[in-house]
């Protein structure tokens, strides 16, 4: 997969296989089921929605009451987005990206990206982690990057 | 009826004397790209400032990205959240 480029009705645009279609698509889907299934005891939940208020349990409680079944419902919709776009890419082979397609891109990336990085241990910018454990998941995590970086670069272009 | 509004809206500014911060914490995963975005594209922050903010992430762990009402950091930090990243509200004077 290539980097994305602006088209001239100004939407964003990338050529992917088949292969990489089908790994964003099982992620997407993934994090869509981990929101809406997973709890707190699990750290790629406390990270997706962390807590707001550093030192007051309470009050951090309060606002996930308050605001957890709206972001988990964005975050779904965001998933679905994602694999919508990638249904309609797999003819073509071309990944077409308009404003509202590109946020729900960037930020199911983000989601997929935080959770790989919770279950390879990822804690610094240059951690090697997860190499070792899982070279795959740590391609796909990199790989996942430059996507997202190359959506960033394409927005301000 | 003016002036009750009036009196309102001045009240309202009086009692946010201690005013609450947004704060954006650094994490190993967000690329640095994507932070500046964020500052940009939700709070309006001009180019320059979104990358000072976002070294500022990145080089102290921390940075205050908005100072305000205790309701308004908080629909920040949702926002914030909504895009993956890590931020959190707490008092000024903390």
């Amino acid at each position: 997969m290539k980097r994305f480029d602006r088209d001239t009705e100004g939407r964003l645009t990338a050529a992917a296989d088949g292969d990489e279609i089908a790994v964003i698509q099982t992620l997407a889907a993934q994090v869509a089921d981990l929101v809406t299934s997973g709890t707190q005891a699990d750290p790629a939940i406390t990270r997706l929605l962390p807590d707001a208020y550093r030192d007051d349990a309470e009050a951090s409680a309060e606002f996930r009451r308050f605001t957890t079944g709206a972001l988990t419902e964005r975050k779904v919709r965001n998933a679905t987005a994602v694999i919508r776009s990638l249904d309609d890419a797999a003819n073509s082979g071309i990944i077409t990206l308009d404003g509202e397609a590109v946020q729900a891109w960037l930020r199911t990336l983000t989601d997929i990206r935080l959770t790989i990085a919770v279950r390879l241990n990822i804690a610094t910018e240059d951690d090697e982690a997860g190499s070792d454990i899982d070279p795959m998941m740590r391609d796909i995590y990199d790989w996942l990057g430059f996507i997202q970086n190359s959506l960033v670069e394409a927005l301000d272009a | 009826m003016p002036q009750t509004l009036e009196y309102v809206e001045t009240n309202m500014s009086l009692s946010s004397a201690s005013p609450w911060i947004t704060l954006v914490w650094n994490d190993p995963v967000n690329l640095m790209s994507y932070v500046s975005y964020v500052f940009r594209s939700y709070f309006g922050y001009s180019h320059a400032e979104a990358e000072r903010l976002m070294l500022q992430v990145h080089v102290d762990g921390r940075a205050v990205v908005a100072t305000g009402s205790r309701e308004e950091m908080e629909r920040h930090v949702e926002a914030l959240h909504d895009f993956g990243l890590w931020a959190t509200l707490t008092k000024a004077d903390a």
